[in-house]
């Protein structure tokens, strides 16, 4: 970090500091005391930065001891093997395997993931696009030119005609010459065909062609419903989530796919309606402006524990 | 995209054509790992892009994607060895004492701020510092500990205060 401070501003951060070092050390005299409060009260900036101060202290305290001792002070190693090749080609663990409520363990052994509000796409090496969405776990297999989705979604678009078989879980579906987005969960996994035609397998029952603008959903127990797929579904690809006339219900079950944490409403307001196009790589503001249109509050314990509750209750 | 371009943009998108996969490939021989790497470099044409009187006045364009690169290389491997230490320690934690996947969420995005905050500081000057802040060890036990004297504790002390409050700022 190479900023460059005015003078004034390190003189002031230098006097601030030499007297909460002064406190620190539990040598500071009634004469001391008196002094510091005379600095704090000379100018508005002595008092500015004294808070700072105080706030720095207080983000030391609210960590648990022993977690942030062992953590902030770890071994590390210095820059110059920082840079050397091929250092860390370990894998190590991602920052999703914290959310374990969102990502089961089982998405460790796939090849590809990203973690919640997260989306990559992928280049496969015949030139097909692969895409995924938050919270998505792939095992891509192209020995065998086989792709398994664990859990999440994905858009998939083969040029080739030779198909890619992708696993589902509940179905296995063919896709050759043909856009795709897959999705899948503990309950179903549903395959909706963005162009071209695909091969569905399902586990139990009768194989099946889908074509463009087609979707099917299979629940676990294995039925499946087929109708048209909502062309606005795969726009998660370009980071937003556009809806018209949905429940908000709806709309909050699938944007909490985006946002670590909880997300919690109040039943009263499941039925409300929204529309608009909203940006999924800032799901923080996506409240606000629902807030802003609807008539609902947003109550944060923390950014990873939020309920929205009707307007009149909140004031 | 019908817009005309910018200099600016143009400079850019020149560059960007030019040096993406070198820079790409730089990276990905230093992480082993071709998605992280693609990841990096973006955020280094990024960076790039943040300063543009900088475009202009380049001279020589891969030493300065790498000055940028290496800047972030060095901050994405803090980030993981940061995260590797916690989950270790969170492994370390007894049952009863586990916070909820919430929690662990959180105190991961705390620490690394803290984290950042402490980067550059001198080792011996970042531990007597976190000394008193976490475990409330006095300038004595702090000293005895660095075998170093209680007036050297207390400079430690506010080089650290400053070095904070300015990174703060």
């Amino acid at each position: 970090m190479n900023r460059t401070f005015s003078r004034e501003s390190r003189q002031l951060a230098r006097t601030a500091a030499r007297w909460l070092a002064l406190l620190d050390s539990g040598r500071a005299s009634a004469d001391d005391l008196q002094r510091l409060q005379c600095w704090r009260a000379a100018s508005p900036q002595h008092e500015q930065i004294w808070q700072r101060a105080e706030g720095l202290r207080q983000r030391f305290q609210e960590v648990p001891p022993s977690l942030a001792m062992a953590s902030l002070d770890r071994p590390e190693p210095n820059r110059r093997t920082l840079l050397k090749r091929g250092l860390m080609v370990a894998v190590l663990l991602p920052a999703g395997w914290l959310l374990s409520q969102q990502t089961p363990l089982q998405a460790l052994r796939a090849d590809l993931r990203t973690a919640v509000g997260e989306r990559r796409g992928v280049r496969l090496a015949d030139g097909s696009l692969l895409q995924l969405n938050t919270a998505t776990a792939v095992d891509l297999d192209l020995v065998h030119q086989r792709l398994t989705l664990v859990e999440g979604e994905i858009a998939l678009n083969v040029s080739r005609a030779q198909a890619l078989h992708v696993e589902l879980g509940m179905a296995r579906v063919s896709v050759g010459q043909a856009q795709v987005c897959l999705r899948r969960d503990a309950e179903q996994c549903r395959i909706a065909v963005l162009h071209g035609s695909v091969q569905v397998r399902p586990r139990h029952g009768a194989a099946l062609a889908l074509q463009a603008g087609d979707q099917l959903t299979i629940s676990a127990d294995g039925s499946g419903a087929m109708d048209r797929f909502d062309p606005h579904q795969p726009d998660w690809r370009d980071g937003v989530l556009s809806v018209n006339d949905q429940p908000l219900g709806q709309f909050l079950r699938e944007l909490s796919r985006y946002r670590p944490g909880w997300l919690r409403w109040e039943p009263a307001l499941e039925s409300l309606k929204v529309t608009g196009t909203f940006r999924l790589d800032d799901t923080d503001r996506v409240l606000t402006l629902l807030a802003a249109s609807l008539p609902l509050a947003v109550q944060a314990r923390s950014r990873y524990w939020i309920t929205l509750v009707p307007r009149q209750k909140a004031a | 995209m019908s817009e005309a371009a910018s200099p600016t943009e143009q400079t850019l998108h020149g560059l960007y054509r030019e040096h993406r996969s070198w820079l790409e490939r730089w990276l990905y021989q230093r992480l082993g790992n071709r998605w992280d790497a693609a990841d990096l470099s973006q955020d280094t044409f990024l960076r790039v892009l943040a300063s543009p009187q900088v475009l202009s006045e380049l001279r020589e364009p891969r030493a300065y994607l790498l000055t940028v690169g290496k800047r972030l290389l060095v901050n994405f491997h803090k980030r993981r060895s940061l995260e590797q230490a916690y989950l270790e320690a969170l492994a370390n934690l007894p049952e009863a004492q586990m916070p909820s996947p919430e929690q662990r969420w959180l105190l991961l995005e705390t620490l690394q701020a803290l984290d950042e905050l402490l980067d550059g500081l001198p080792p011996a000057v970042r531990r007597a510092f976190l000394w008193s802040q976490l475990e409330g060890l006095n300038y004595a036990q702090i000293a005895e500990r660095l075998a170093v004297s209680e007036r050297t504790v207390k400079r430690y002390m506010a080089q650290a205060y400053e070095h904070c409050l300015l990174v703060d700022l």
